[in-house]
């Protein structure tokens, strides 16, 4: 937090405490006002077999940045970027961050309204604020943005209301393409899993930014389509990485070949399913897993406190597992769950 | 200030009492909030939603299924939709927790239970309501743990539909619970069994609370559909801004059932209705089956429903939701009235798991088509004598063997219980729906009086009904008529890129036609231009003979893909009949289905599709296909099922599926071999005939 936002944040607590009742407090379409003047519609490629060609983003400085998801609306030639006046710039995109898939805008464009990202260093007068760090499960917030294109011209982008459901790692897919940022995201307890919301603006009941709405994805683990936002912590240090003012841009984590559970000494009943249950076959005399007590017939549940419901999620837990980081696995032996400590994970080739 | 805001403040100062042990620093850091915040409404309130969930929250667990019993290897954990984990809440402090179905699939013996402070336990399925597609859970507490938080419900007369509700679920972490607002949006769905939410509802909290702004649980949130179809249907409401939970208040009920071991189904007690449509039908039993809960308490066939557990009763729904909330073992106390005279009868009935299948037993009459008229509707000409025509009698069947003959007209008939001092039940014949409906309430073997009017002369027959026979007679008489005269036309209807053809006898316009659909191979029909168009007509052609000789419309669908039959084909078969019943009245007691090849399979397919206005299904070359599901029969719901083969095709192995059948109450039976024609349209036009059937 700058001494700027401290000094800000200090001042609100005081006109909170002291004017209750006071200070009138904004109602919810002067916040929505002012929000929705810091977002922007964005008009690219797409249009084809599925794909849209628009999405949103969010003004995040006064001299023209726009931050907003890479997807393919961007890979065009001109991107068009509508304010919320009305007024059309063309948009270049100036940097990119592949992990969190999120992509800098920029517009010529001078003094427009902007929200100041968590640690922007200037800050101009009149900018919107974001919330210091994370909120809670049950917070109210807005959600704004391009939806379904249907703002057109200088129609105010759309929004829609609901609470943060939950802050969990992101574990989704768009068909059979993983998403590459694993870190958490904020759950939300409405639809916002829909064309051109993405890359919009999660504000709470006060109008600051708390996050960047996110892509169309399913959760892995359930099939639901997700709601979910990129908090604002995240959105800065993205915009920070994606314009070259922070660490270089990690590459984006290819997956990881499945890890053998056989270089432990554990042969799994083989898979018969897509979802066959992770039932140990045999254990080999000697090796790590015949030391832990693990038995044949033993149900595992857990590796590393991570539930495994599949064979196939075993190996995949185990995968991302640092190799000399211990292992242990959690069974179900006659109705009780045992634990089993395999020790350090061996690096991932079978011993001959 | 609003009444919104008071409703919410005042639960706000009870709940710290309520919670005192678990929410204490909750409830401060939401006080000191709400304080901090007091001008601004929209923030007191999340600030009670934060309360609200933490109050509950030591109560959600999350639940996974972990490997599935020998018995379901093959099945649940592949073809399950819970994949995932899913949520389960508290309902004891010595470890007892309910779930769903959908989480913990039928088959699926035990659970991991992942309790609020991280620690994993294997949790065994105690019981199980199927009515409410619940499960309850037990899990072992480690020696000297203090027990589990076990949430306050909310009771029934503090629900206001419009509060606030809020929805917990454990499928995204076991560390934090998810959270979801919305409002109460109704009370006393599903038939009495839950209440509906607007807050987001789906596979990621099922089982998990419904909370009011206290923090008390309204219910528990499951995929339970409007009609209780199965276990898992319903979960397509997701995202949809529908959501179901299943009261407490009602759970906590049974629990010590469930706790005993028990598996609570529904409810039956053994009547059919006169009309399908619950909303407008009155309950006038039509079929009052032998040996049910309802026969048992003396109701018959003919009594009307006027009352249930005091409630008066006018329609089926009100009857439905009285019995719908019950489950077997429970008892419903039902006053009817009888006869002429409206006699009213008290009778207390126990409602039972389930029946033996249903055997529809026959007198072997086939009464004259009448036009239809609206179940419920006193009958239209007050010329015509009451009572059922005897168009031909079965060869060799009861009725036969009694002496009746085509002509006769059946006025009353009464059972003749084989025990000493039993009364049986009378009915004065208005019409065939009302005779069946009696005589579907009795069953092969029993002993029935008829009165007869045999031109002019009243007549007494005595007879013991038999089974519906699967086969058609050897020898239907057939109706007269000019083959030539039949019409073949495409029956076009807004949005159907390929209307079936249909060939229509031209015998009197107000005479109900029979109607068979016919499944040839896909893409058949389909061409354009008029060469396929003169193809097409020449192949209907060949089924003008038959459809005359029996009175039977005959429905020449055309598949949408080239390839096969497919799902959509059902829907737009469904709206081809709606055309066709536009056109002509149709007897409903004589619409089949029937298919060689994959077309066979497609007809039982859409049969299923099409419920129990299907009476006959009819598969050549053909066996059950792999996703057919066989309901046992029951009053209303049954249908003849045949197999045949064409000549030169490969018999079929059918033996298997003959069985199954049997086993379920349908009548089955094997065609003789169609000898040669390769097209069957004498066998099975007779045979729709021969299902009217009495």
């Amino acid at each position: 937090m700058t001494r700027h936002h401290r000094r800000r944040f200090v001042a609100a607590v005081l006109a909170a405490g002291l004017a209750a009742g006071a200070a009138r407090a904004a109602t919810p379409g002067e916040t929505i006002a002012g929000a929705a003047r810091r977002v922007v519609k964005l008009y690219g490629a797409g249009g084809v077999r599925g794909l849209e060609g628009y999405q949103s983003g969010i003004l995040v400085s006064p001299a023209g940045h726009v931050v907003t998801v890479q997807s393919t609306v961007l890979d065009s030639e001109s991107i068009d970027c509508v304010l919320d006046d009305g007024r059309r710039f063309p948009a270049t995109v100036i940097g990119v961050d592949p992990r969190r898939e999120l992509a800098v805008l920029s517009i010529a464009g001078e003094d427009l309204p902007s929200f100041a990202l968590p640690g922007a260093t200037e800050v101009a007068a009149g900018a919107g604020e974001s919330v210091a760090g994370r909120v809670a499960a049950g917070t109210r917030v807005l959600a704004l943005s391009n939806l379904f294109a249907v703002a057109v011209g200088d129609e105010r982008v759309s929004a829609q209301h609901g609470v943060v459901s939950t802050v969990v790692p992101l574990e989704a897919r768009r068909g059979a393409f993983e998403a590459p940022y694993r870190g958490e995201v904020y759950l939300l307890d409405y639809t916002t899993s829909n064309p051109g919301s993405a890359g919009g603006a999660l504000v709470d009941w006060r109008g600051r930014l708390v996050g960047m709405l996110g892509k169309e994805l399913r959760a892995t683990t359930t099939g639901v389509w997700l709601n979910y936002a990129l908090p604002i912590d995240e959105v800065a240090l993205a915009y920070r990485e994606a314009t070259g003012k922070g660490p270089p841009p990690a590459p984006p984590s290819d997956d990881v070949a499945p890890f053998d559970a056989g270089v432990l000494g554990v042969v799994l009943v083989p898979d018969l399913l897509d979802r066959t249950p992770p039932f140990v076959e045999s254990v080999r005399d000697g090796s790590a897993a015949a030391r832990s007590g693990l038995r044949p017939d033993d149900l595992l549940v857990a590796v590393n406190g991570r539930s495994v419901a599949s064979r196939s999620a075993v190996q995949k837990t185990l995968a991302a597992v640092p190799d000399g980081d211990p292992v242990e696995f959690a069974v179900i032996r006659a109705g009780e769950i045992v634990i089993c400590d395999l020790g350090p994970k061996p690096a991932a080739r079978r011993d001959p | 200030m609003s009444e919104r805001r008071a409703c919410l403040v005042r639960p706000w100062r009870r709940a710290p009492v309520a919670f005192v042990g678990r929410v204490v620093a909750a409830a401060i850091l939401a006080l000191a909030r709400l304080a901090a915040t007091a001008a601004e409404p929209d923030l007191d309130e999340e600030a009670a939603f934060q309360a609200a969930a933490a109050a509950v929250a030591p109560s959600v667990v999350r639940v996974e299924v972990a490997g599935v019993s020998e018995a379901g290897l093959s099945g649940p954990a592949e073809a399950s939709p819970a994949a995932g984990p899913s949520t389960g809440l508290v309902v004891g402090a010595d470890g007892w927790i309910v779930a769903t179905s959908f989480a913990v699939p039928k088959d699926v013996t035990q659970a991991v239970v992942t309790l609020p402070g991280g620690g994993r336990r294997v949790a065994r399925v105690a019981g199980r309501d199927l009515a409410r597609g619940l499960v309850l859970l037990a899990v072992d507490l480690p020696e000297g743990t203090s027990g589990l938080a076990v949430p306050e419900a909310a009771p029934r007369d503090s629900w206001r539909v419009g509060q606030w509700t809020l929805v917990l679920g454990r499928a995204w972490s076991a560390v934090e619970p998810s959270v979801g607002v919305g409002i109460l949006s109704a009370t006393n769905r599903a038939w009495g069994k839950a209440v509906q939410t607007d807050a987001s509802v789906s596979p990621a909290n099922y089982g998990g609370p419904l909370v009011d702004i206290a923090g008390r649980v309204i219910g528990v949130l499951a995929p339970l559909p409007a009609e209780t179809a199965g276990m898992t249907s319903g979960t397509e409401l997701y995202d949809s801004g529908i959501g179901f939970a299943v009261p407490l208040e009602d759970i906590l009920r049974v629990l010590p059932r469930l706790q005993a071991g028990e598996t609570l189904a529904p409810g039956i007690l053994g009547i059919g209705y006169a009309s399908r449509d619950p909303f407008t039908a009155v309950p006038l039993i039509a079929t009052c089956r032998a040996g049910s809960p309802a026969a048992k308490a003396g109701l018959r066939s003919g009594d009307r429903i006027v009352e249930a557990d005091g409630r008066p009763i006018t329609r089926v729904a009100q009857l439905r939701h009285v019995l719908a909330p019950k489950y077997a073992g429970d008892a419903v106390d039902l006053v009817v009235e009888r006869g002429e005279g409206g006699e009213r009868v008290a009778a207390r009935a126990e409602l039972v798991a389930s029946l033996p299948p249903w055997r529809r037993p026959v007198l072997g009459i086939v009464p004259r088509r009448t036009a239809a008229r609206p179940a419920g509707a006193a009958p239209a000409a007050p010329a015509a004598p009451a009572g059922v025509v005897v168009d031909w009698v079965w060869p060799d069947g009861p009725a036969a063997a009694a002496g009746v003959v085509a002509g006769d007209r059946v006025t009353m008939i009464r059972h003749r219980p084989a025990g000493a001092g039993e009364e049986g039940g009378t009915l004065e014949v208005a019409d065939a729906a009302a005779l069946g409906g009696f005589v579907g309430g009795l069953e092969a073997g029993d002993s029935c009086e008829l009165v007869l009017d045999r031109a002019g002369t009243p007549a007494t027959v005595t007879l013991t009904l038999g089974k519906q026979p699967a086969l058609p007679p050897a020898n239907v008489p057939p109706r007269e008529g000019d083959p030539e005269a039949a019409t073949i036309e495409r029956l076009e209807a807004a949005e159907i890129a390929k209307p079936a053809w249909v060939v229509t006898p031209a015998t009197q316009p107000e005479t109900p036609l029979g109607v068979l659909v016919y499944c040839g191979p896909p893409g058949a029909g389909a061409g354009k231009g008029a060469a396929a168009d003169e193809a097409a007509r020449l192949a209907a052609g060949r089924w003008k003979a038959a459809a005359t000789r029996y009175g039977v419309a005959v429905v020449l669908p055309v598949s949408a893909d080239a390839e096969r039959w497919g799902r959509e084909d059902i829907q737009t078969l469904a709206r081809s009949l709606d055309g066709l019943r536009l056109r002509r009245p149709l007897d409903p007691t004589r619409i089949a289905f029937a298919g060689s090849g994959p077309g066979g399979a497609f007809a039982w397919l859409a049969a299923e599709g099409l419920g129990p206005a299907v009476r006959g299904v009819a598969l050549l070359d053909a066996v059950l296909p792999r996703q057919a599901t066989v309901e046992p029969t029951e009053p209303g719901r049954s249908r003849a099922v045949v197999f045949g083969s064409l000549p030169g095709a490969a018999v079929g192995r059918v033996d298997a599926d003959v069985r199954r059948l049997d086993a379920a109450g349908y009548p089955v039976g094997i065609l003789p071999e169609l000898i040669g024609d390769a097209l069957p349209a004498e066998t099975l036009c007779s045979w729709v005939e021969a299902l009217g059937v009495l």
